[in-house]
C-alpha cells in the first residue's frame, strides 16, 4: 500500500490539490483527505469503457486501438466539415494535439465553453475581467457575492477553501468578519447560508446589474421602486456593503450565463464590478465547471488567437460564436463528422443537435461509457487524467497545477491516441497528394 | 540538417567581437560556429549586411497576460490572418499574435532569441507551456519576485542572504532566468486598489519600494547572476516621473555586480522619461534621463519605443493599468496573484494627431540619440505595451535615418515642436550600432554571450542574420523593409528563412538560471516558505515548482555563490 | 417609351447563380460563402470566368460553376451596373454581399449569416428572411430584408467598440437581440418587433422599432432610439426628460444610459 499526498482532483474548476489516497495493488482504495464526495466518487474509479470498437450494423465490435484510430482518421480525413469539440476533461497536451488535428483536417474545434461559460468569454471580450487568484479572495475578501450559482452543490469544496469559511491573512476569523450574498431566483443551499439572500425574478439580472450600477455611481433617483422583482431599498443596501467592503468578490454561476440577456448579463456585472471598483477593491471571477475548461481556452487561444468555436476550414482561425458553437452547428445539421472528447454532448446537448449526430459518423474518446456511447460509430477509450495519467490544467482562476498520475494503466492517454490519428490522416493524406 | 554551412561575401557586424562592416565567412559546423568548414553547403550574400541573430531582451510572448490579451482581443485577432502551409502552422493577431505567428514574425526579422518580460511565479507553468509553442526562438523568462511577501518581509527585516535564498529558491522554481521587478510594493498595494511612489511604505508591509528595490539587488548579487535586476520603476506612465526614475537608479549605485556589467537593467525607460505635471504641460525629459545614463556605469536601458496605431498594453503594474483604462474606457482585464505580483490588461491606440503621445513617440527615439554608448540600451518596444515587435524596423530606419524622422514629425502634433527634442537631433545610427542595439548589448547585459548569443565568434550558436540590405543604404524606407523579412535567417545552422518566408520551424530552447545557495539558509528560509504554503497560497508547496516536463528543451546556467 | 425601357435594361447586367440542389440536400448541410461573388468582385468577369471563381464550401474551395448553375445577361459598364440574382436554398449560403462595393444582389428565398456584412455600397435586397449578423458592420449601401432579421442585424465583430457606421438597413418583419450593437451612424428601420437589447452601446445612428422592444437602449452613449409599439422592461437607469411630438405623436423622451456614468449618457430614446 502506497499513501500519495499532493494528489491533484481532476473533477471541478476547483481543482483541490491537497487530497491524500491510499493505492494498493494499481489500484485507489481510499481517498483520506481533500476531496468532497463528488471528487472521491472520480478518485475511486467507476464502470468504464473497456475496449475499442467499432459500430457494424448498429452495434459496436470490439477491435484493437490500431483498428479504432486508423477508421476514425478516415473518417475524419475525408470529411467537408468535422466538429471535434470537448477538450474540458483532459489536459493541455491532449488539446495542443486536438488544435493541430483541427487544422490539418480544416475543422471546427469547440470545447465546453460553449454550454457553460462560452457567454463569460464573450463578456471579457466585450469589457475585459477584472479579477484574481482565489488565494487572493482566501487572504483578503470580507465580502462574497455568489450570483447565479449554487456551490453548496456544484463546486463543493469552494467555500472553505477559498472563500466564505476558510481563513487567510486578513481573514484570520473565517466567516466571522465576512459577509455572504446571495443572488438567485431561488433559496439554494447556499442561500440558505448568506448574510443577505436576493431573490430576483426569472430572467431580470441585466435590470438589476444596471440598477447597481447607476446607484454605485450616485445616480439613485432615477432607479423605480422595484428592478426585476428586487425593491430598490435592498438593492441600496447591497450597495451600500459593496461600498463599505475592503474587498468584494461576485462568483457567479450557469445562472446568469444562460438566462435572459445572456452573455450580456456577464457584460452587466463585469460593469457593475467596475462600478464598484470606483470605490472599492472589487473583482469578479466565473464558477469553471469543467476541471480543464480555462486550460482548453488557453492552449486554443495561444495557439489559434481564440478561446472556442474557431473555424479552421480556410486554413486559418475565425471565429464567432453562435455561428461555429458546437450546439449551432449541430441544430443547423452543417457538420459532416464529429469527434467528441473528453465530454458528453449525448447528455449536455440539445434533442435536435443529438438528432442529427445519430445521421453523422460519431468518434468517442473517454473513459466512460455515457449517453454518447449509444450513437458512437467509432469508440476509443482512454486513461483517466489525473489517475491514470499526468498533465496540465487550469483552475478556474486560471492557475496551472500538474495532474498526477496514480495508477498504471493499458489504456492510452488522450494525447497518444490524438497523435497517431493526426499521423494516420497524415499518412492518408500524403497518399491522396500523390 | 545540413551539417556545414559557409556564408560568404557577407558584410559583417558582429560587436561583441569588434567586427564592424568587414567582409568575412562565417563558417558553421553543427550548429556552431567554427574556424573553417570543408564540405559546407554554401550561401553567398552578395555583399549584403549580416549579423548575429537577434536577441530582445525584453518582450511580453507569453504567459497569463499575454493570453488574456489574447482572449479578449479577436478583433487584433483577426489582423493578420495567414492559413496554414507546409510548414507554419496558421497565424493570427497583430499586437497579440498567436505563438506561431509570434516565432515565425520574429524569426523573419532575423531574431533568434527573446526573453519573455514578466513571469508571475505560480503561473510560471503557463509561461513555459505556451512559450513551448513559439517556434524557432530560443526563449528564457523572468519571474517577478518584488511584490512578493516572503521578499517584503525580508527587506524590512533586513535579512539580505535569506532573500539570496528566496530569490534561489523562485529562479530555480519557476525555471527562470533572472529578477523581474514590477512596480515594487505598487502590485502588493493594488490588491487594495492603491498604489506604491518609490519612498511610500506599502500598506501592512511596511516597507518602501526603494527599500525593496536595493534589497532585490544586493541579494542578487549574492551569486554569479548572468543578468542584473530588471527593473520596471514605480510610477510608470506618469508626468514628472523622471526624477523617481533617476532616484531609482541611485538606489543600487553602490552595489558592486558580480562581473563587468550594470547592476540594474532599467527597462522600456521611454514610459518613465516624463516631465510636466499634468497630460497638459506634459514633456520629454528624455534628456535628462539620457545624461544620467551617460555619467554612470551601473544602469543599463532599453527603449520601449511607441509604433504609432493600436495595441495591448499588459504589464505587472495593476495600478498603471486602471489609469489607463479610466482615461480611455475601453476593456480591462485585471488579474491579481496571491502573495506575488499582479497583472492589467488594457487596449490603447497611440496617435500622432494627439500631443501626449506624439511626445512619447519622440521619448523613444530621443533616449537612443541621447545616450553616447549604444552599449547601454537596447531597441525594444516592450511589445506590445508601447508597440507591436513587427514594428522594430520602423525604429531602425527611424534612428538611421533624420530625414525620415523630420518628415514624420511634420504629420504629427506640434507639441514635438516645442515639448520634445527630437526635431533638433541630428545624430544617425550606423549598421554597427543598430548591430549593438538589436543583439550585442541585450546578449551582453543577460550574460548570453557567454553562452553563444549575440556574436559570431568561434564557438557561438550559428544564430545569423542576412539582410537584403547594402551596408550603404541609407534611404529608410529600404532599411525598413530589409529589416523586416531576411534574405536569410540561420538557427543552429539550419536555415529557417528564405527570401522572407519560413522554410523550417524547429522547436527553441528554454534558458534558465540555478542559482547554488547554501544549503543551511536555505533551510532556514523554508521555514517561512513553508509557512507561506501552509497558511496562505491556494495551492501545496509540493505542487508549486515547474516540472521538468515543462521545459522540454532545457539550457541550463549555473549561478554559484560568490566567494 | 418602351424603347427607352428596354434601352435602360439593357444597361443592368444580370449575372443569375442558382445554388444546385444536391448541395444542400445531404445530410449535412454545409454552407456555402459567397464573398468571392459581390458585383464589384464579378465585374468585368465572363461567364466561364465567373464559373472558375473559387468559393468555399466546408473546408474545400469549389469552383462556382460546380456548385451553381450560372448565366449572365447583358453588359455593364461599372460595377454599379452589375446585378446579381441568388436563387435556390440560400438557407445555408453564407456572406451574399459581404463587402461589397457597388451593384444589386437580389436573394430570392431566406439567407444564411452575414448577409450584407462590411457593406460599402450599392444595394442587398433578401426576398425572405436573413440569419444572424446581417449588415454586420455596415458602411454604406442599403440593405433591405423583407422577412425576419435574425440576431446582431447591423452589429460589431466579437471585441470592436465600433459596428455599423453608415448605410441604411430596412427589415419587413421582426429583428432579433442586440439589433445594432455599438452603432456608431447609419439607420435602421424595423418594421415589426425587436428583441432584447435593441442598440445595445450604441453611439450613433438612428434605429426606429415600429413594433415592441425590450430592454432598449442599454448601455447607450449617444444616438436615437424611436419605439413606436410597447416597452417591455425598461432600464433603470434611465432618466426622463419631456414629452415630445414626432409626426403627430406624442412620445416619451427619455436620456440613457446613467449607467455608463451621466457624462457620456448622452443616447435619446423615444417610447410612445
Amino acid at each position: 500500500m502506497v499513501e500519495i499526498t499532493d494528489v491533484v482532483c481532476s473533477l471541478c474548476g476547483c481543482v483541490c490539490d491537497d487530497i491524500v489516497v491510499e493505492v494498493e495493488d494499481n489500484n485507489v482504495t481510499k481517498v483520506k483527505k481533500g476531496a468532497c464526495s463528488v471528487g472521491k466518487s472520480k478518485l475511486m474509479g467507476h464502470g468504464r469503457i473497456e475496449s475499442p470498437a467499432i459500430r457494424e450494423n448498429g452495434s459496436l465490435k470490439d477491435c484493437s486501438y490500431d483498428d479504432a484510430i486508423k477508421k476514425a482518421a478516415e473518417i475524419l480525413a475525408a470529411a467537408r466539415r468535422p466538429l471535434l469539440y470537448g477538450w474540458s476533461s483532459t489536459v493541455c497536451e491532449a488539446d495542443k494535439v486536438g488544435v493541430e488535428l483541427a487544422e490539418e483536417i480544416g475543422a471546427v474545434i469547440d470545447n465546453t465553453a460553449s454550454v457553460c461559460h462560452g457567454p463569460s468569454v464573450l463578456a471579457i471580450q466585450d469589457v475585459g475581467l477584472p479579477s484574481c487568484t482565489l488565494g487572493e479572495v482566501k487572504n483578503r475578501a470580507d465580502l462574497i457575492i455568489y450570483w447565479g450559482a449554487n456551490p453548496a452543490a456544484a463546486h463543493a469544496n469552494h467555500m472553505k477553501r477559498y472563500s466564505y469559511i476558510t481563513k487567510g491573512y486578513w481573514t484570520a476569523e473565517g466567516k466571522k468578519n465576512k459577509k455572504l450574498i446571495v443572488v438567485d431566483v431561488r433559496r439554494t443551499a447556499t442561500a440558505k447560508m448568506a448574510d443577505v439572500f436576493l431573490q430576483i425574478e426569472q430572467g431580470k439580472d441585466y435590470l438589476v446589474f444596471s440598477a447597481l450600477r447607476a446607484m454605485l455611481y450616485g445616480y439613485e433617483d432615477v432607479v423605480p421602486e422595484v428592478v426585476g422583482g428586487v425593491s430598490k431599498k435592498d438593492l441600496l443596501e447591497t450597495v451600500r456593503m459593496m461600498k463599505e467592503a475592503k474587498f468584494g468578490i461576485i462568483f457567479f454561476g450557469m445562472g446568469v450565463t444562460h438566462t435572459g440577456a445572456r452573455h450580456n448579463n456577464i457584460v452587466n456585472a463585469i460593469q457593475t464590478t467596475r462600478a464598484a471598483h470606483t470605490h472599492t477593491k472589487f473583482n469578479i471571477m466565473p464558477m469553471r465547471g469543467h476541471y480543464n475548461v480555462a486550460g482548453i481556452n488557453q492552449v486554443c487561444t495561444w495557439e489559434t488567437g481564440y478561446p472556442f468555436a474557431v473555424d479552421l476550414s480556410r486554413g486559418y482561425a475565425w471565429y464567432n460564436p453562435g455561428e461555429h458553437s458546437a450546439t449551432d452547428l449541430l441544430i443547423r445539421r452543417e457538420c459532416d463528422v464529429a469527434l467528441f472528447i473528453a465530454s458528453d454532448p449525448g447528455a449536455h446537448f440539445p434533442g435536435e443537435s443529438i438528432r442529427h449526430l445519430a445521421k453523422i459518423p460519431v468518434i468517442q474518446i473517454d473513459p466512460f461509457p455515457n449517453p454518447t456511447t449509444e450513437f458512437a460509430d467509432v469508440v476509443i477509450p482512454a486513461a483517466i487524467s489525473g489517475i491514470e495519467a499526468e498533465g496540465n490544467v487550469y483552475r478556474m482562476d486560471n492557475i496551472p497545477i500538474r495532474l498526477r498520475k496514480l495508477v498504471d494503466t493499458e489504456y492510452m492517454a488522450d494525447e497518444e491516441i490524438l497523435e497517431r490519428i493526426l499521423g494516420e490522416v497524415r499518412a492518408i493524406k500524403e497518399k491522396e497528394g500523390e | 540538417m545540413v551539417e556545414e554551412l559557409l556564408i560568404r561575401n557577407g558584410v559583417v557586424y558582429d560587436p561583441i567581437n569588434g567586427v564592424n562592416g568587414e567582409k568575412k565567412d562565417i563558417c558553421i559546423r553543427d550548429g556552431k560556429v567554427v574556424e573553417e568548414v570543408r564540405n559546407p553547403k554554401v550561401i553567398d550574400a552578395e555583399g549584403r549586411v549580416v549579423m548575429p541573430g537577434g536577441v530582445d531582451i525584453h518582450a511580453h510572448i507569453a504567459g497569463g497576460k499575454v493570453n488574456a490579451g489574447r482572449l479578449f482581443r479577436p478583433e487584433d485577432g483577426r489582423k493578420g490572418r495567414e492559413a496554414k502551409t507546409k510548414v507554419c502552422r496558421a497565424q493570427s493577431g497583430y499586437s497579440v499574435p498567436n505563438t506561431f505567428a509570434t516565432g515565425y514574425r520574429y524569426a523573419k526579422m532575423g531574431y533568434t532569441f527573446v526573453m519573455e518580460a514578466a513571469m508571475p511565479p505560480l503561473a510560471a507553468r503557463h509561461t513555459h507551456e505556451e512559450i513551448v509553442d513559439i517556434p524557432i526562438l530560443d526563449n528564457a523568462a523572468l519571474p517577478l519576485i518584488d511584490n512578493n511577501w516572503m521578499t517584503m518581509e525580508y527587506v524590512k527585516s533586513g535579512d539580505t542572504d535569506l532573500l539570496a535564498a528566496y530569490i534561489a529558491w523562485m529562479v530555480k522554481a519557476t525555471k527562470g532566468y533572472g529578477v523581474k521587478v514590477v512596480n515594487p510594493g505598487g502590485t502588493e498595494a493594488w490588491a487594495w486598489a492603491k498604489n506604491c511612489d518609490l519612498n511610500d511604505a506599502v500598506p501592512y508591509f511596511d516597507v518602501t519600494p526603494a527599500e525593496i528595490v536595493k534589497g532585490l539587488a544586493e541579494a542578487t548579487e549574492k551569486f554569479e547572476m548572468p543578468h542584473s535586476i530588471h527593473v520596471h520603476g514605480n510610477m510608470l506612465g506618469h508626468p514628472g516621473n523622471y526624477e523617481v526614475t533617476t532616484s531609482t537608479y541611485d538606489l543600487v549605485k553602490g552595489i558592486k555586480p558580480y562581473r563587468d556589467r550594470p547592476t540594474m537593467h532599467a527597462t522600456h525607460t521611454q514610459f518613465h522619461s516624463y516631465g510636466g505635471t499634468t497630460w497638459a504641460d506634459f514633456e520629454s525629459k528624455a534628456g535628462a534621463i539620457a545624461d544620467y545614463v551617460n555619467k554612470n556605469e551601473h544602469v543599463s536601458i532599453d527603449l520601449g519605443s511607441v509604433i504609432l496605431g493600436d495595441t495591448t498594453t499588459m504589464t505587472a503594474d495593476g495600478p498603471m493599468e486602471y489609469s489607463l483604462y479610466q482615461i480611455t474606457g475601453r476593456k480591462w482585464t485585471n488579474h491579481d496573484v496571491e502573495l506575488e505580483t499582479g497583472s492589467g490588461i488594457t487596449p490603447f491606440l497611440y496617435s500622432g494627431k494627439v500631443s501626449v503621445h506624439t511626445i512619447q513617440w519622440a521619448i523613444g527615439q530621443e533616449l537612443a540619440l541621447l545616450i553616447k554608448d549604444p552599449w547601454k540600451l537596447a531597441l525594444t518596444t516592450d511589445h506590445p505595451n508601447a508597440g507591436p515587435f513587427i514594428g522594430y524596423p520602423i525604429i531602425i530606419s527611424m534612428l538611421m535615418s533624420k530625414r525620415r524622422r523630420d518628415e514624420s514629425a511634420e504629420d504629427m502634433h506640434s507639441a514635438i515642436y516645442k515639448r520634445a527634442e527630437l526635431p533638433s537631433i541630428d545624430r544617425e545610427y550606423d549598421l554597427n550600432e543598430i548591430a549593438i542595439i538589436t543583439r550585442g548589448m541585450a546578449a551582453k547585459t543577460l550574460g548570453l554571450h557567454e553562452h553563444g548569443k549575440g556574436h559570431l565568434g568561434v564557438g557561438a550558436d550559428g544564430d545569423v542574420a542576412i539582410y537584403d540590405l547594402s551596408p550603404e543604404e541609407r534611404e529608410a524606407g529600404k532599411i525598413q523593409k530589409a529589416f523586416l523579412n531576411t534574405k536569410y535567417t540561420i538557427k543552429g545552422g539550419e536555415v529557417v528563412v528564405k527570401d522572407g518566408e519560413v522554410v523550417a520551424a524547429p522547436a527553441g530552447k528554454t534558458y534558465f538560471v540555478t542559482p547554488e545557495c547554501d544549503p543551511k539558509l536555505t533551510d532556514e528560509m523554508m521555514t517561512h516558505l513553508k509557512d507561506k504554503f501552509e497558511h496562505y497560497y491556494s495551492v501545496t508547496f509540493n505542487n508549486y515548482p515547474v516540472q521538468d516536463a515543462y521545459v522540454p528543451n532545457p539550457y541550463e546556467i549555473k549561478a554559484p555563490w560568490r566567494s | 417609351m418602351e424603347e427607352l425601357i428596354e434601352e435602360e435594361r439593357k444597361k443592368m447586367q444580370t449575372i443569375r447563380l442558382k445554388l444546385k440542389e444536391e448541395i444542400t440536400s445531404g445530410i449535412a448541410k454545409i454552407p456555402v460563402e459567397v464573398d468571392s461573388l459581390t458585383p464589384d468582385k464579378l465585374f468585368g468577369k465572363n461567364e466561364a470566368e465567373i464559373k472558375a471563381v473559387k468559393v468555399w464550401w466546408g473546408n474545400k474551395e469549389e469552383n462556382t460553376g460546380d456548385l451553381f448553375d450560372v448565366s449572365v445577361e447583358g453588359e455593364a459598364a461599372s460595377a454599379d451596373e452589375v446585378k446579381i440574382v441568388m436563387e435556390g436554398d440560400l438557407s445555408r449560403v453564407k456572406h451574399i454581399g459581404d463587402g461589397m462595393k457597388a451593384g444589386e444582389i437580389e436573394a430570392l428565398g431566406d439567407v444564411d449569416m452575414h448577409c450584407g456584412a462590411m457593406m460599402q455600397g450599392g444595394r442587398v435586397t433578401v426576398k425572405g428572411n436573413a440569419d444572424c449578423w446581417a449588415g454586420r458592420e455596415m458602411r454604406g449601401g442599403e440593405l433591405i430584408i423583407e422577412g425576419d432579421a435574425g440576431d446582431n442585424l447591423c452589429a460589431m465583430y466579437r471585441g470592436e467598440m465600433t459596428g455599423m457606421t453608415g448605410g441604411k438597413v430596412t427589415v419587413g418583419g421582426d429583428a432579433g437581440e442586440c439589433v445594432g450593437q455599438y452603432m456608431a451612424g447609419g439607420e435602421i428601420l424595423i418594421k415589426g418587433n425587436a428583441g432584447i437589447l435593441t442598440g445595445l452601446n450604441m453611439k450613433g445612428g438612428k434605429i426606429t422599432i415600429e413594433g415592441d422592444a425590450i430592454m432598449p437602449g442599454a448601455d447607450m452613449t449617444g444616438g436615437e432610439i424611436t419605439v413606436k409599439g410597447k416597452v417591455r422592461d425598461m432600464m433603470p437607469s434611465f432618466k426622463f426628460v419631456e414629452t415630445a411630438t414626432i409626426e403627430g405623436e406624442e412620445y416619451k423622451k427619455y436620456l440613457g444610459d446613467l449607467a455608463m456614468t451621466e457624462k457620456r449618457a448622452k443616447g435619446v430614446l423615444y417610447v410612445k
